[in-house]
């Protein structure tokens, strides 16, 4: 059988290796059809800006004029020196730690609610989670009319007791708790979804121990279903502390130029686009926010990784 | 039985009340019953493999237990009590939103307000079409939804594949590339993105909006995740039967992984109707601009009393979509929103 | 149909030190049905791949009737594959399964509704052709995975372990089938599998693999009679060969454990270490003309109805050590030895095989 082919039919090593080339060609070329228009938009509308924006950071830069002066790393130093600065950071603080902690507090308990084995709680989370999914726009709105001092639902409430509503909108700190109260509003059902998951994969066996080992409910909550949430948890607070820093829509709303609520997102767009304009510093709040996202991005990516591991 | 009086002692306080009392209660409920855990985390755990899809089976009797005479008391004040008045704070707003959208001018600005409109109207309505060109705003809203959200999908998925299944070296670079533009929120661009759509002469055009968003990092990383799922068999069972790549991936791979791909579609959806920053920044001109920013324009050109019934008009008109969609496609919507949750 | 060639296939994955797959020259002639046969990691699903296309040589050329395809991708080589499992595609019905190829080739509807229908004839699943895989038995899905590779009547069959996945009864019944279909089609088949039963009892001719190598290829015959190394020898028929260590004496006998066997004049030259492999059914109970004994105590009897299989030990070993094997026998019908007894069995010097233990190959 052997001697029934020639040698000339049997591809000799170079012929072979072209081959193999003309394959691998094939296989980028279909790669980069796929791939391709996506990479080239990241690349124009993530990574270019991320750069140029190291650059506009170094500039006093007026948005629209034509020229720049530049001055170094002054933009950085007014963001950690100057009051403005300091105040930005201060409200971004107080924002993030109570939206965080409560949320992710009111979040544990209405999971521990909607985990008990009753009708209707399909619903109850569907709603809970629901104000998650909607417009920060539309939510800002209505919680206008809702903290309106006049004629607002809340003022109402204020008047059945005999009380004067505050004017929420005047004082800075009053300012500050109400669009806290908003953005938890907004974002409660999102801790308490990912909980009541986080509750759900607890093995029903240990918890039975428990109870056999007469451990009464209390402190089989603390000893067991609490630090097995710990992964739960940890999750929550990153992805927690992440989009509170986000934050925009409901600000922007609510507070439309800021009045003790310029957290560090809404600073970035109310010094670019606001009234100063003042781009260069905008630019220096972008590539601040950045690092401090990517560091902690970073650092749930390490952990989650080494959960895998263990797993 | 200390645990109910507690929270008798605090009927009227907030979501938060008788903390004590919901953790004793749960915590009995969950050694008790679980025969149903599954079904409660199946919206959460939708597409994520491994726990996909258990049902609600086994909503028999394990709940019933929770009416004998002997828990109904502590169903009712650890379990009922609070949902109520969780939800009671949830949804009224929104409830009261949709009234008031219905109310004349008269009845909002009052002291005696009625839940019920006395006169229901939809002059709101009218009065929002009158300020801006609401049409055309609806219009832009939907075509850059559906644009975007086409665009964004149709690229995530052939990103995906092309990391998944697509044998060249080096892709792994190309993905962590990816994976590090998913760190980066867009308001980081923002500046730049402005100069470089000015630049093109995108302002107050619809191309403008849509354009810098339309690469997806997201997207390409929640199906990669997915398609990573798939036995490779399978794939190479269609390669032998003469598929080429384009052929596996739009008969094999997308109609297997049909409901991630729905999850990315619809969070996409959500995400680009509500879209307000980058929207706000690129139009200044009513004919441009997208639901939200109108009802921003609308917000700024309305003195701040009176006019609530035109802004609960268009809070509806932004609002009241989603919900719908959102009550029809749960599921799909919580679990691509928490991703990553849920191992 | 084709004939099928492998000549000198190597195949090593970068940072691995041992070739997946060495010099493997190999030929396939055409409607024969060839097992690669071999434990887990030995190269056989790899030379299997690299005839499907799914991968590729580093060097050495596959070559069907002589035109070369070593690099032609899976999509267009024309060969037919039933994976180990199945890899049917969920959201396709079964009908849908099998077309999905001949859609690809752009066979007309009316011939494909045709070619499915005759398949599924073959395969009784005409019952089951609006149904999805999920809706099948592990059976209806194995059958499914043959038809989905019969329907496309492609130059090579290749089956990657077609049969682990099904109970043990019905693996019986389905290896008769598929060999009764491929006689029926004559198409060239080459099966990959690591049950030496079904290779014994599949193949035209069987290819012992081991460590990325052929050791052996040829009928399920000459692979039980004269296997070629100690590793065909040990790992062909069930129970195994007996393989005694012994002694090449001067004067043509073979001193091992507790036995002596003369030698065949013609045996070649070998160093002095030889190893002697009987068969279980060469050990007689009753002695015959030049036979010589062997003492056995008998450590373990098997019944299996037809055939009893005895375990033994010689004196000289020691039964608690695991790594020296007990002497099988296998004895048919008849008086039944008891686990204690001491028995003799006897070799008959012609169904000797012997093997260089240096080299481990076989000497006649």
């Amino acid at each position: 059988m052997k001697a029934a082919l020639t040698p000339s039919e049997v591809q000799d090593p170079p012929a072979q290796k072209a081959a193999r080339h003309r394959r691998g060609v094939r296989e980028w070329a279909t790669f980069l059809a796929f791939l391709a228009p996506n990479v080239l938009l990241i690349l124009a509308f993530i990574y270019y800006p991320l750069a140029s924006n190291i650059y506009y950071s170094m500039l006093d830069w007026r948005l629209g004029a034509a020229s720049a002066d530049f001055v170094g790393l002054k933009n950085y130093l007014t963001l950690f020196t100057s009051p403005t600065g300091l105040d930005m950071w201060r409200v971004t603080l107080i924002f993030t730690i109570s939206t965080v902690v409560i949320s992710m507090a009111i979040g544990l308990l209405l999971a521990l609610v909607l985990n008990r084995n009753i009708p209707g709680r399909t619903f109850a989370r569907t709603a809970v989670f629901s104000p998650y999914v909607l417009s920060g726009v539309g939510v800002g709105m209505v919680w206008n009319f809702i903290f309106d001092p006049q004629i607002g639902l809340l003022s109402h409430v204020f008047a059945f007791f005999g009380a004067n509503s505050p004017d929420w909108y005047l004082d800075k700190n009053l300012a500050l708790v109400m669009v806290i109260v908003v953005y938890i509003w907004k974002n409660l059902g999102y801790c308490a979804v990912v909980y009541l998951a986080g509750l759900q994969s607890i093995p029903k066996d240990l918890l039975e121990a428990a109870a056999i080992d007469h451990a009464g409910p209390v402190r089989r909550f603390f000893t067991i279903s609490f630090p097995l949430l710990g992964p739960t948890t940890f999750f929550l607070i990153i992805t927690t502390i992440l989009s509170s820093m986000q934050a925009f829509d409901i600000l922007r709303i609510m507070t439309p130029t800021g009045h003790g609520t310029n957290t560090i997102v809404f600073e970035l767009f109310l010094q670019g686009f606001g009234v100063y304009q003042r781009a260069g510093y905008s630019a220096a709040i972008s590539v601040v926010l950045f690092l401090a996202l990517f560091i902690i991005t970073t650092v749930q990516m390490r952990f989650v990784e080494r959960k895998v591991h263990y797993a | 039985m200390s645990v109910e009086s507690r929270n008798e002692a605090n009927p009227g306080a907030e979501a938060g009340a008788g903390n004590a009392g919901i953790i004793a209660g749960t915590g009995a409920g969950v050694a008790r019953t679980g025969a149903d855990t599954s079904g409660a985390v199946a919206g959460v755990s939708g597409t994520t493999s491994a726990r996909g899809g258990s049902g609600r089976s086994g909503r028999g009797p394990a709940w019933r237990e929770a009416f004998t005479p002997r828990h109904l008391g502590e169903t009712i004040l650890t379990g009922y009590l609070p949902l109520l008045i969780a939800l009671a704070v949830i949804v009224l707003p929104l409830v009261w939103m949709v009234i008031a959208s219905f109310k004349p001018p008269g009845e909002i600005v009052t002291l005696t307000p009625t839940l019920w409109p006395q006169e229901p109207t939809a002059d709101n309505y009218a009065a929002v079409a009158d300020r801006v060109p609401l049409g055309r705003i609806l219009l832009n809203s939907i075509i850059v939804t559906a644009v975007g959200s086409l665009i964004k999908v149709v690229l995530a998925i052939t990103s995906a594949y092309a990391l998944v299944f697509i044998k060249v070296r080096f892709k792994n670079i190309i993905f962590l590339g990816i994976l590090v533009a998913l760190m980066v929120p867009p308001e980081v661009a923002l500046l730049p993105n402005y100069m470089t759509i000015s630049a093109l002469g995108g302002r107050n055009t619809l191309w403008g909006i849509l354009l810098p968003g339309l690469g997806t990092a997201f997207g390409t990383f929640l199906l990669r995740q997915q398609f990573k799922t798939l036995p490779i068999d399978m794939l190479e069972a269609a390669e032998l039967d003469g598929a080429g790549h384009w052929k596996k991936l739009w008969k094999i791979v997308v109609p297997v992984c049909a409901p991630a791909i729905a999850t990315v579609a619809l969070v996409t959806i959500v995400t680009e109707w509500n879209s307000f920053m980058w929207p706000l920044v690129i139009t200044d001109t009513p004919e441009n601009m997208t639901l939200p920013v109108g009802l921003n324009l609308l917000q700024s050109v309305e003195g701040q009393t009176g006019s609530y019934g035109y802004l609960m008009a268009g809070a509806v008109l932004v609002i009241v979509p989603v919900l719908i969609v959102f009550a029809a496609l749960q599921r799909h919507i919580v679990s691509g929103l928490t991703q990553g949750a849920v191992k | 149909m084709v004939n099928v060639s492998l000549r000198e296939v190597s195949l090593s994955y970068p940072g691995t030190e041992r070739p997946a797959v060495a010099d493997v020259d190999l030929e396939v002639a055409d409607s024969e049905f060839l097992v690669l046969v071999g434990p887990s990691g030995c190269g056989k699903s790899t030379t299997l791949r690299m005839l499907a296309g799914l991968e590729f040589p580093t060097s050495g050329s596959i070559l069907f009737d002589g035109a070369d395809v070593t690099d032609v991708s899976p999509t267009t080589r024309d060969v037919a594959m039933v994976f180990q499992s199945y890899a049917l595609y969920p959201h396709m019905s079964v009908a849908e399964n099998m077309e999905f190829s001949l859609k690809n080739t752009g066979v007309a509807k009316d011939r494909r509704r045709e070619l499915v229908a005759e398949a599924a004839a073959m395969l009784e699943l005409e019952d089951l052709l609006g149904r999805k895989p999920k809706a099948l038995s592990g059976g209806q899905r194995q059958r499914v995975a043959m038809g989905r590779a019969i329907v496309r009547r492609p130059q090579v069959f290749l089956m990657d372990e077609p049969l682990s996945n099904l109970d043990a009864k019905l693996r019986v019944q389905t290896r008769a089938q598929i060999s009764a279909l491929q006689r029926k089609l004559g198409v060239t088949t080459v099966y990959v599998t690591h049950d030496q039963t079904e290779a014994m009892t599949m193949g035209d001719r069987v290819v012992v693999m081991n460590e990325g190598r052929i050791e052996q290829a040829g009928t399920p015959r000459e692979l039980y009679n004269s296997p070629a190394t100690l590793f065909v020898a040990a790992f062909i028929g069930s129970p195994t060969m007996n393989l005694i260590p012994a002694t090449r004496g001067a004067d043509g006998t073979a001193v091992g454990a507790g036995v002596s066997v003369s030698l065949p004049r013609d045996l070649p030259e070998s160093g002095e270490d030889i190893v002697l492999g009987i068969r279980p059914e060469d050990l007689a109970v009753s002695p015959g003309e030049g036979t010589s004994e062997l003492e056995l105590e008998i450590s373990l009897v098997e019944e299996l109805g037809s055939d009893t299989f005895v375990y033994g030990t010689t004196p000289e070993q020691d039964p608690l050590k695991l790594s020296e094997k007990p002497v099988v026998a296998r004895l048919s019908k008849g008086g039944v030895p008891r686990r204690g007894e001491r028995m003799s069995v006897h070799i008959d010097p012609a169904q000797v095989r012997v093997f260089d233990a240096r080299t481990e190959r076989l000497l006649v």
